[in-house]
């Protein structure tokens, strides 16, 4: 059991709540505290997971239920805010500044199982632990993030991020930092060629290998030297960002700053004492869901057309998927674009199609778009009232819209605050009216840089 | 979002200036507090060197508060990013004078009166 009452930091906290309060704003306080009743039961529950998506789940069931005995299965001591990572990679941020005790987030009553699930027996409802125990559960909520498949890229491995002009931001905070260190020694070399790339599989934070793109070329801006380097981006597809307005606007946008882009290529090998990349023609059709779709177009292209070229800096971007675990139990997807690749749910109401005990939430869950920690805020109280709805026998009253969010920086210091969800082709679900998605501002920066970080902590509570 | 989701928020935003803000509040009070026992009113005492600097260090903020979020003021570009600026300018600047005015007045008074 996790217990931590004598956190200062937490304690503190609670304090500045209860003082805040007081200063006038008890009654909407409460009134909003007791708007979701609590239910009993005695049902068994297991979280596996507990980054943005299952910390989330554990404070807001444990909040929400009583007598169950929930437990959250999670390996790691620290807990990282991964979007801060891409301002890590960037420079603007250190990287102490994106971490912080799991401990301070884990809610009384809840049992913290501080090791890895090793597998899902879902007929038997049992998740077998890395020692080889096995937890019984009612109800499950999958909340295990992806898995960052850099083995797929014959040569790569996330060992390599830092060395050999390679970068990463995806592969850990210290990959983010090695990247950052990556790029700095590529523009003290004063010149050279860069390779941004894209994977050809859904992956967290879509925006996240564009925004390094748009930093770096800050930098090499500032730098003063800007023509004595070459910037590349090389996509799978033909866009380069689901949603359209931000789609062209990226677009054209690298045009305007001499970014070359090829489309309806994947990086496929990298040699990194040579620094040379192999890049594989996808096919024009290249739109994938998951890597079987991708290998299936690549077979289906006529001849493998292959191209090799050098670089002085690579940023490199691993094909994703569930993990190997969730990948080989049966709640993965069967059949349809996340087949053999992504968990199985319904996209509006989070529960497992074939076991309606299990939902799923966060990166790990087949669905078009979606794998942010924005994401994440607004699904959890749609698994969390689909999840007691399930457990009192009632219809499941709430549907997810694909509310995602994407803080596309488009240089050090501006962003635009972009909001979308599955509707009407993607269409901008702005939450500030006086923020416009198509407009780049200090503001939206400012969100990125000074709030998000904020409300990420926020949702993890349960909070919002 | 409920209200403890927004204090929550702006809990975690603020609190590793928690120190800077508490010493500027204490600042503020202690000056007014010493400068009211001395015999000084809000409005009712002027001095245009405090004035000015408080203009100043408002209007300094337009360099500095973009700079403190990593940003700069080329990229304040929307009428929400300036009305959010000039807030901040106005703030800073009001903050300013209330504690460079009432300190100028216990400055005065310090100084004997000439014979
Ligand atoms: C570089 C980068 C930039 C990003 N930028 C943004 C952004 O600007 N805005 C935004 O909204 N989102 C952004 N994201 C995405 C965001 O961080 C994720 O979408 C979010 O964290 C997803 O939450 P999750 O709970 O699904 O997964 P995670 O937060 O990754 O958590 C998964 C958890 O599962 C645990 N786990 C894994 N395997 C097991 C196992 N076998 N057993 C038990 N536990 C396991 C892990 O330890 C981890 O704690 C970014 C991500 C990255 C990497």
């Amino acid at each position: 059991m996790s217990r931590h009452a004598r956190d200062p930091s937490r304690l503190d906290r609670r304090q500045f709540l209860k003082l805040s309060a007081g200063a006038g704003a008890a009654g909407l306080l409460y009134s909003s505290g007791l708007q979701a009743r609590s239910v009993s039961t005695n049902a068994r529950i297991v979280i596996i997971g507990g980054g943005a998506g299952g910390m989330a789940m554990a404070n807001r069931l444990s909040r929400r239920l009583d007598g169950a005995r929930i437990s959250l299965v999670e390996p790691r001591e620290v807990h990282h805010y991964q979007p801060g990572w891409t301002l890590v990679a960037s420079g603007v941020w250190r990287p102490e500044k994106t971490m912080r005790p799991n401990s301070r987030f884990v809610p009384g009553g809840v049992d913290w199982v501080r090791q890895p699930a090793a597998g899902i027996d879902a007929a038997n409802r049992k998740v077998e632990l890395g020692d080889g125990s096995q937890l019984d559960y009612d109800y499950l909520v999958v909340a295990t993030g992806l898995q960052l498949n850099y083995h797929l890229i014959d040569g790569m491995s996330p060992d390599l991020v830092g060395s050999h002009g390679i970068g990463s931001v995806y592969a850990s905070i210290e990959g983010a930092a090695r990247t950052r260190d990556a790029i700095d020694s590529w523009i003290a070399q004063g010149s050279g060629k860069g390779i941004f790339t894209a994977a050809p599989t859904p992956v967290k934070c879509a925006g996240a290998p564009l925004k390094m793109t748009f930093t770096t070329l800050s930098r090499l801006e500032a730098s003063g030297r800007r023509d004595a380097f070459q910037v590349e981006f090389m996509a799978p597809g033909a866009g380069l960002f689901s949603q359209p307005y931000v789609n062209d606007f990226v677009k054209q946008r690298f045009d305007d700053q001499g970014v070359t882009r090829r489309h309806h290529y994947r990086i496929s090998a990298i040699d990194p004492q040579a620094r040379e990349a192999e890049f594989t023609f996808v096919g024009p059709d290249s739109e994938f869901t998951s890597h079987h779709e991708l290998r299936e177009a690549e077979f289906s292209a006529e001849g493998e057309r292959k191209v090799v070229t050098d670089y002085d800096f690579i940023h490199v971007v691993p094909p994703m998927s569930a993990p190997d675990f969730v990948k080989a139990s049966d709640l993965i997807a069967q059949d349809g674009p996340f087949r053999g690749e992504w968990l199985d749910v319904d996209i509006y109401t989070l529960q497992h199609n074939r076991y309606p005990e299990v939902f799923g939430i966060g990166d790990v869950i087949g669905a078009p778009i979606n794998k942010t920690a924005a994401s994440v805020k607004a699904q959890a109280p749609v698994v969390e009232a689909n999840l007691i709805a399930q457990i009192q026998g009632q219809a499941l009253p709430l549907r997810h819209n694909g509310y995602t969010s994407c803080p596309m920086i488009t240089g050090i210091g501006k962003a635009m605050l972009v909001e979308f969800g599955y509707e009407d082709n993607f269409a901008f679900l702005p939450s500030f009216p006086f923020i416009d998605p198509r407009d780049e501002s200090w503001a939206a920066w400012v969100m990125k840089d000074r709030m998000l970080q904020p409300a990420y902590y926020a949702v993890l509570e349960g909070q919002a | 979002m409920t209200v403890t989701g927004a204090l929550t928020i702006l809990w975690y935003a603020l609190a590793p200036f928690l120190w800077l803000m508490v010493t500027g509040l204490l600042l503020l009070v202690v000056v007014q507090v010493l400068a009211h026992l001395r015999g000084y009113r809000l409005l009712g005492y002027r001095c245009l060197g405090a004035n000015l600097a408080a203009i100043a260090i408002g209007l300094s903020g337009l360099w500095w508060i973009p700079l403190f979020t990593n940003s700069s003021l080329t990229y304040v570009a929307t009428v929400f990013d300036w009305a959010a600026l000039i807030g901040a300018v106005i703030g800073l600047a009001v903050i300013a004078w209330l504690v460079l005015s009432p300190l100028s007045y216990l400055l005065r008074v310090r100084q004997p009166s000439p014979p």
